[in-house]
């Protein structure tokens, strides 16, 4: 009798949360990084297309003023949190630089804390986690790729990726394709080849890897094209999709003339064997510092009448870039801001450097600033509106290089002048900006992301979350969070109820309407 | 029994159980006098915890953890508690008295004193120098001469001028948000290693930095064509006049923060009148604005703010006509006006 009770107890509970997550408990297969469910967020952009859009829809326009916080949760760190979490059946892991947590996603309760200082690498920021059936994968500062047990935390194998002594240092997400777990390394403070490299899920062996640049050391040629930002995936066409990251010497161009393949460039590669489909450069012999990592966010639509599979990317460089994504041969190329380094775009879509901008000993005035029009949180694509929404930064820099700064590493000095912050919604088949929504001096950092409620999610410079109307970009919600957002936002239903999740300095914040809407709502 | 023979053994091959020291002592110079080494909490410390934390507080790794900044990790309350009932392997320490807990709390609270070996500049810039890698390099340079976004330290009057690491450590623990900097909670003897390290910096020359910019650098422009742009297309002349407002300016300013300066004046003071509901207004010096909230402070210093929904308000932002600019300058109007700007010493 007992028994059977306690059998009831577990059953009910198991129908409220769901039965694929009873069957799956702290596994993610493949389909379910395919064809991610509503109450999962199992990659770094959510899902392969890097859209960053939700298609939930119980928080909307009407009721977004009511939005209130479930929860918050501190993870104690003086480092913001720069990482996207993940979900995964009812728990998020999410990371700051040598720290990983799995919390809770109802209550915002810690489950487990990996925290394990290194003093090698550089500190900057941490992107976040990925995960293969149980095991995260989880790279260091200091060059390591681990692989954790998502249930304790407990450490399957370590293996070292890149050379921390050289200069290497890693940052971000790694994407599972398939029986690849796709890793990208940092870099730019030495004259390194750039590499994506993939690596088996059950071991850490490498399986391939493919490099940006000719090997360091070769006459004329350039190094450089870091891969620290995650890619898309395309499973039809089965082409993984990467930006890679400025050349090096950085901002001396001078040893290394032409256009520095393939730094700065958005490269499409097979996923199983590493080799290169086709590439295109986004800033051709770049000498701004501007890595092209930024999201290459995969859209299938009707371009002039003609129905396309396309790869849109707002790029650090102030461009934005639609491509034909089969073949990568450019639909679009169009400014999103002040940009005054250029001499127009050519023929294939490549904005030309103009010489006369590159950095000199008395210096030049450069638009944008060295962080970019835009950087590494993510924009957002709308498909109801064909809106691209991207947080931009109009700016201007100074920029320095003399022959006494030598041909190694930085090799110069960049000095930002002024910035703001825009929220810009890009129309992409005209590159026009449909509506632009002011979020403060110096520039918000917030990433984006939209719902098909017609919500665009965001933050300002200040530190206030904004929920703002997709269609104009009016703001329909704030609230203040006590400091700017320098991640992107994500979306999920749990139990029946549509939560936002946003960060703010060391703190994860989940929102969600008040129970008596949300009564309202699942009555419906 | 067996545990306390262990905690000896290990304390005596590493060389930390007091009748060792006495002798081995007589090899390094005394340590310096430390501000509390006499005080009833560090005799406490050392008669009962030094044994396994380390004399230094530094613990005894990896089956001893240090107890440098435990007050940040734990309350008082949660250290009496460990220290009154004892955890793990750690024995209960009941027989202290009440006072002597007190002493060894206020000890452990307080920042330590460096001492001996560790004093040499050289030791200290070893440990900063992680600390430096981990939160600075990115945008400083891993030699602290720049990096991303973050100017060169090593010629950075600030650090190169403040001796004893107060004004240093002022920035670091503030942040310069208005550059984007963010603030550090560092302990005091953490600042003194960054500033130790920065300034071994100024004197090894690696590979690889951004070395700045020279006054040097900045004389390619014309002072007379500089004086047509300042008076003419620039229209500088509408707000700025060199014998009023500039005169000087080239004194107060050199080499590149002139030029900065020129281009954009950080801190510029906004002006912004507020008309309230009921009618009447008031003036003063912007001092937050977002889209919801405005902030102005008066004359008397007194600081005031509203929801933007409630009040009329125009902003007075002499500083926009330096943005517009942006857009309209060649680079040799920058160089001219330069060359101009310093000349009005």
């Amino acid at each position: 009798m007992k028994c059977w009770k306690r059998f009831l107890t577990f059953a009910i509970f198991a129908m409220l949360r769901g039965f694929s997550s009873l069957l799956l408990a702290q596994n993610l297969e493949l389909s379910a990084i395919t064809h991610p469910a509503p109450d999962s967020w199992p990659t770094y952009h959510g899902d392969y297309s890097g859209q960053r859009h939700s298609h939930l829809t119980e928080i909307n326009p009407q009721n977004v003023a009511s939005l209130t916080l479930a929860w918050a949760f501190q993870t104690n760190q003086n480092a913001p949190i720069k990482s996207t979490p993940l979900l995964v059946d009812g728990i998020l892991y999410f990371t700051v630089s040598d720290n990983i947590w799995a919390v809770d996603a109802r209550s915002g309760h810690v489950l487990w804390h990996y925290n394990k200082p290194t003093d090698d690498g550089l500190h900057i920021g941490h992107r976040g986690v990925a995960m293969y059936k149980g095991w995260l994968y989880y790279l260091t500062p200091n060059s390591h790729l681990i692989s954790l047990n998502a249930k304790d935390g407990s450490v399957r194998w370590d293996v070292v990726v890149a050379d921390v002594k050289k200069g290497y240092w890693t940052t971000m997400a790694p994407l599972v394709v398939r029986n690849h777990v796709i890793i990208g390394v940092s870099g730019d403070f030495d004259n390194l080849a750039g590499y994506l490299r993939s690596v088996d899920p059950e071991t850490g062996s490498t399986q391939w890897q493919w490099d940006s640049t000719p090997p360091v050391g070769t006459p004329n040629s350039t190094t450089g094209g870091m891969t620290w930002m995650t890619g898309t995936f395309d499973p039809e066409l089965n082409l993984l999709y990467w930006g890679t990251g400025n050349p090096t010497p950085v901002l001396n161009g001078k040893p290394r003339p032409g256009d520095n393949l393939y730094t700065c460039s958005i490269v499409a590669l097979n996923p199983d064997t590493g080799k290169l489909v086709w590439g295109f450069s986004a800033s051709p012999h770049d000498t701004h510092d501007w890595d092209a990592v930024e999201t290459p966010v995969l859209v299938d639509g009707d371009f002039h009448g003609k129905p396309r599979k396309m790869l849109m990317q707002a790029s650090r460089n102030g461009y934005f870039f639609v491509l034909d994504r089969t073949n990568g041969k450019s639909l679009l190329t169009a400014t999103f801001g002040p940009v005054n380094w250029s001499l127009g775009v050519d023929k294939e879509g490549h904005p030309i450097p103009n010489p006369a901008k590159e950095p000199a000993p008395d210096g030049r005035l450069i638009a944008p600033d060295e962080g970019g029009m835009t950087n590494y949180r993510a924009p957002s694509f709308d498909p109801k509106t064909g809106l691209f929404i991207v947080d931009a930064h109009p700016s201007y820099s100074l920029y320095f290089a003399k022959p006494a700064d030598g041909n190694y590493g930085w090799a110069g000095a960049d000095y930002g002048l002024w910035g703001k912050g825009v929220i810009e919604a890009i129309d992409y088949k005209t590159g026009k900006l449909r509506w632009t929504h002011e979020v403060g001096d110096g520039g918000s950092g917030a990433g984006v992301l939209t719902t098909d409620s017609g919500l665009t999610f965001t933050g300002d410079s200040q530190g206030s979350v904004l929920a703002l109307s997709t269609s104009s970009g009016k703001t329909l919600w704030h609230a203040g969070m006590g400091a700017p957002m320098v991640s992107s936002p994500i979306a999920y239903e749990l139990d029946g109820r549509q939560y936002l999740m946003t960060s703010s300095g060391g703190v994860l914040f989940a929102w969600t309407l008040p129970l008596t809407n949300h009564q309202g709502a699942s009555a419906r | 029994m067996k545990r306390l023979y262990a905690v000896i053994s290990l304390a005596v091959s590493i060389g930390f159980i007091p009748v060792f020291n006495h002798v081995g002592l007589s090899q390094t110079p005394p340590a310096p006098p430390t501000l509390n080494s006499n005080s009833a909490g560090a005799q406490s410390y050392a008669k009962n915890c030094a044994i396994c934390h380390g004399e230094q507080r530094e613990g005894i790794l990896p089956g001893f953890p240090p107890l440098l900044d435990v007050n940040r990790k734990l309350t008082a309350t949660q250290i009496e508690s460990v220290i009154r009932t004892g955890k793990g392997r750690m024995p209960k320490f009941s027989q202290l008295s009440p006072e002597e807990v007190t002493a060894l709390l206020r000890f452990l609270s307080a920042d330590p004193v460096i001492t001996g070996k560790a004093q040499d500049a050289a030791n200290v810039a070893d440990v900063g120098r992680p600390l430096f890698q981990r939160n600075c390099a990115f945008c400083h340079g891993r030699d602290a001469a720049g990096g991303e976004t973050g100017p060169d330290l090593t010629r950075s009057k600030l650090v190169l001028t403040d001796t004893d690491g107060s004004k240093f450590a002022d920035v670091v623990r503030n942040g310069r948000p208005e550059k984007k900097m963010p603030a550090f909670n560092f302990s005091n003897e953490e600042v003194h290693s960054l500033v130790t390290f920065i300034h071994a910096q100024t004197k090894s020359s690696r590979p690889g930095g951004r070395r700045g910019v020279d006054v040097s650098d900045l004389q390619t422009g014309n002072v007379e064509a500089g004086k047509r742009y300042f008076n003419g297309d620039g229209g500088c002349a509408k707000c700025h006049s060199a014998s009023g407002d500039l005169a000087g300016v080239a004194s107060r300013f050199q080499g590149l923060q002139l030029e900065q300066q020129m281009l954009y004046p950080r801190n510029a003071k906004k002006k912004v009148t507020v008309t309230l509901p009921g009618g009447q207004s008031m003036t003063g010096v912007l001092a937050y604005h977002d889209e919801f909230t405005l902030g102005l402070r008066g004359a008397d210093g007194v600081y005031h703010s509203w929801p933007v929904t409630r009040i009329h308000y125009t902003i007075d932002s002499p500083v926009d006509a330096h943005v517009e600019l942006f857009g309209k300058y060649t680079d040799d109007d920058i160089h001219d006006l330069m060359a101009y700007m310093q000349t009005l010493r």
